[in-house]
């Protein structure tokens, strides 16, 4: 009697709890947090223009809605966004940050709790392309690269896309040597294998091998990655359309502050570009033609229909003294570009949707789009006025930085 | 049936404990106060050793007649000071890549006749936690406890082959190393090869895992690599900051070693007291001198005095300077505390331990006066 009773209460109390977890499993579904609505401020898409009073709703992290008139689920949190401006997080296309250390893999390495993430969170930035190591001496490939989010304190979700482009360097002629060598190499072996395949040559097929070290070369003339260069001059330039045009790679190129003078070839070979509007460089007294640095170089590739991102002149964070030439000011960097006659729209695009096309992470940020990760920031004020604050940051629809209790700029404010 | 073998046993053993009895030497100990930590304060405290071991403790306890009485009783007795991880009197680390030598054991390094060891005991402690050189970061090897007295390398040790050391960095090549050096001994019950022992006694929990960090983000990448091996006892060397990940270690009951200092808050002029704020979290710590000068273990009680002026309990602060770290070392059984069966050791201190001014009189190892205040 008594081990019937107790195997009936080990039954009612097996049935209980198996009720219990099925509710605590329910639970997310019912709970309030799970839907977040910004309202009524004025949402810069970047892809469909500005939406005046708009509404986004955010679910799982995600954009589930966006648009005028939609109504907002009883049980949503809801972040009040009246009379601000509403957009994506921004996108540094360059970041030299300290989220991340050293090693051949990036995530096994970024630090969510570097300050720089925080920073970054306050400048509005939401996700930063980072690398580890460079391409050195007459090895013109090397180190790895990484597309990250400032998500402080999480490291479960700061990763978002691991090797987005192959880092190169030709800036010394043994490297350009071997890694045209290295290509030619890769060429002829995709030529016999395409070759063999073609013809069912099953004989050769087994005897063809692949030659060493030249799997990223290969990754590159199937343009699966991007090579990532640095070419500052016309000429350099020059240098890197005469490989596209023998080899046919998708090219994105830093620094790249003498575009304007070849803005025609980069737009014809559609190599993307990152830039930097106030970086200086003399013009060559040794060259007739045009060279140096131009205020107008944004202008002048958006009118060549040249895609490129905008990075400050230091892609760091610096709270020493060069205030406003860091990822700090960020927007600002892209002000000067409209200062020297490019569009406000290609400005924003060149600091979010763009800088994510070519950091090859647009199908996730960049944009306020439904589907796209809820990375955006509510500012109290146009994003290129120089009193603009971030007021709100959230990633993947999480609140990370409010201005208003954070250490760094919640004293300021402007009164008038 | 089980009662009878129980009682049996029981008088073979006070048979045999009271035949050597009258020929040893036994000490008495009469104090005005006897912290014992894990069994509160004895006012008119009287401590009987025999055979270097504590047999009775307590207020009213009949003093043997051939006892040598040691007559403190204006005096506070305290157990020995436990030092949870040093390289005291070793020399320094070679430097080196990621590697994996848990074969190597810090007991070799060993060297009596130093100078060193006098100074350590004349400020309190009684039990050292020594880790192996890091040679880089991977698994460093086997550390060792030791008391600070003895000529040879063998009256110096308690226990030799104590605890297993990891150097962890968050990169993928420290990783590999470990992951796949715990890997490969996981399945593994016991093994005759001295690079793999270790491993498997620290892999079930035999010995505890001493595991040298940086900062919080690298202390995230330490608990995900290490999560597979549960059985793992893993305590943290503390780097910095790492009250940022303080739920997550109190969930996981890791305890942490730190030293004793209020720090700023970074970029800012806040003063914190991390100790506090982990046993806050429930965390159980320990706490270490600053470094291995002989200042940073003068300094000692007078730091965790300040811990405790702003704000960390003071009874916390007591345990995190002897029982915790004993049992972090593992030796729990035998030292960090006054019970009856435990090692006497103990200081004779003019006061309590963590009030500004007090003084060390008397420091024992085993019974033995070790040190004496002129």
């Amino acid at each position: 009697m008594g081990k019937n009773l107790q195997i009936s209460i080990a039954r009612t109390a097996h049935l209980v709890l198996v009720i219990l977890v099925t509710l605590c499993m329910a639970c997310p579904l019912f709970a309030d947090e799970s839907v977040t609505a910004i309202k009524g401020g004025d949402l810069y898409t970047i892809t469909s223009g500005i939406i005046k009073n708009g509404t986004i709703l955010i679910e799982d992290g995600k954009i589930s809605r966006i648009g005028q008139n939609i109504e907002i689920p009883k049980k949503a949190k809801v972040i009040n966004a009246r009379g601000k401006i509403v957009m994506p997080g921004l996108v540094a296309a360059t970041a030299e940050v300290g989220m991340t250390g050293s090693g051949s893999k990036i995530a096994d390495s970024l630090d969510p709790f570097h300050y720089h993430a925080s920073l970054a969170l306050a400048s509005g930035i939401t996700t930063v392309y980072v690398s580890s190591g460079r391409p050195s001496g007459s090895n013109p490939i090397g180190g790895t690269n990484a597309v990250i989010k400032p998500t402080y304190g999480d490291l479960d979700n700061m990763l978002l896309k691991e090797s987005v482009a192959q880092n190169a360097g030709l800036s010394s002629w043994m490297g350009k040597t071997s890694f045209m060598q290295n290509l030619r190499k890769a060429q002829a072996y995709l030529q016999k294998l395409e070759e063999y395949t073609r013809n069912k040559d099953q004989k050769k097929l087994q005897e063809l091998k692949k030659p060493s070290g030249v799997d990223t070369y290969i990754r590159l003339l199937k343009r699966e990655l991007p090579a990532r260069l640095r070419a500052r001059t016309a000429a350099e330039i020059l240098d890197i359309v005469e490989l596209i045009d023998e080899f046919g790679m998708r090219v994105i190129i830093e620094d790249a502050v003498e575009a304007w003078i070849v803005a025609e070839e980069i737009a014809k070979h559609d190599i993307r570009l990152i830039i930097t509007p106030r970086e200086k460089r003399r013009p060559n007294e040794n060259i007739s033609g045009p060279s140096g640095s131009t205020l107008e170089n944004a202008a002048i590739l958006k009118k060549a229909g040249v895609k490129f991102a905008i990075v400050p002149t230091s892609p760091s964070f610096a709270t020493w003294g060069i205030a406003g030439r860091d990822l700090m000011a960020l927007p600002m960097e892209a002000a000067f570009a409209v200062s020297g006659g490019l569009d406000e729209q290609t400005a924003l695009e060149a600091i979010t949707i763009n800088a994510a096309e070519i950091i090859g992470v647009a199908d996730r940020v960049g944009s306020l789009q439904v589907g796209k990760d809820a990375d955006i920031i509510i500012l109290d004020g146009h994003p290129f006025h120089h009193k603009t604050f971030v007021e709100l940051t959230l990633i993947n629809g999480k609140i990370l930085y409010e201005k208003s209790k954070s250490p760094y700029f919640s004293h300021i404010t402007h009164n008038d | 049936m089980a009662n009878i073998h129980k009682y049996i046993l029981l008088s073979i053993l006070l048979f045999g404990l009271w035949i050597p009895a009258a020929a040893e030497d036994i000490t008495v100990i009469k104090a005005d106060r006897v912290d014992t930590i894990t069994s509160g304060l004895i006012e008119n405290g009287i401590i009987v050793i025999k055979d270097g071991r504590i047999t009775a403790i307590g207020s009213n306890i009949d003093i043997p007649e051939n006892a040598e009485i040691i007559d403190v009783s204006d005096k506070t007795i305290f157990p020995g000071l436990v030092n949870p991880s040093s390289r005291i009197g070793l020399s320094s680390s070679p430097g080196g890549g990621t590697s994996s030598k848990p074969h190597l054991r810090v007991v070799d390094e060993l060297y009596p006749h130093q100078d060193v060891y006098k100074h350590v005991l004349q400020a309190g402690f009684t039990t050292i936690g020594l880790i192996p050189g890091s040679a880089g970061a991977g698994i460093a090897g086997q550390g060792a406890v030791i008391r600070p007295v003895g000529n040879k390398p063998k009256e110096m040790i308690v226990i030799e082959s104590g605890l297993l050391m990891i150097n962890f960095q968050a990169n993928d090549s420290t990783k590999n190393v470990i992951k796949s050096v715990l890997d490969s001994a996981k399945n593994m019950t016991s093994s005759s090869d001295p690079k793999v022992q270790p491993l498997v006694n620290a892999l079930q929990g035999k010995i505890p895992t001493f595991i040298k960090c940086g900062g919080p983000g690298e202390i995230l990448h330490l608990l995900k690599l290490l999560e597979p091996y549960k059985k793992m006892k893993l305590i943290l060397i503390a780097g910095s900051e790492q009250y940022r990940v303080a739920d997550k270690l109190a969930k996981k009951k890791i305890p942490v070693i730190l030293s004793p200092q209020i720090d700023f808050e970074p970029f800012t002029r806040n003063r914190i007291n991390v100790p506090k704020m982990l046993t806050d979290a429930g965390i159980k710590i320990a706490l270490g001198p600053k470094g291995d000068s002989i200042e940073a273990h003068e300094d000692f009680l007078r730091e965790v005095t300040e811990l405790v002026k702003f704000g960390l309990n003071k009874e916390l602060a007591k345990k995190a300077i002897t029982i915790n770290p004993a049992q972090m070392l593992a030796v729990d059984y035998r030292l960090g505390s006054l019970a009856v069966g435990k090692d006497a050791n103990l200081l004779v201190l003019s006061g309590d331990p963590l009030d500004v001014g007090t003084k060390i009189h008397m420091v024992m190892i085993e019974g033995k006066i070790v040190h004496k205040a002129p």
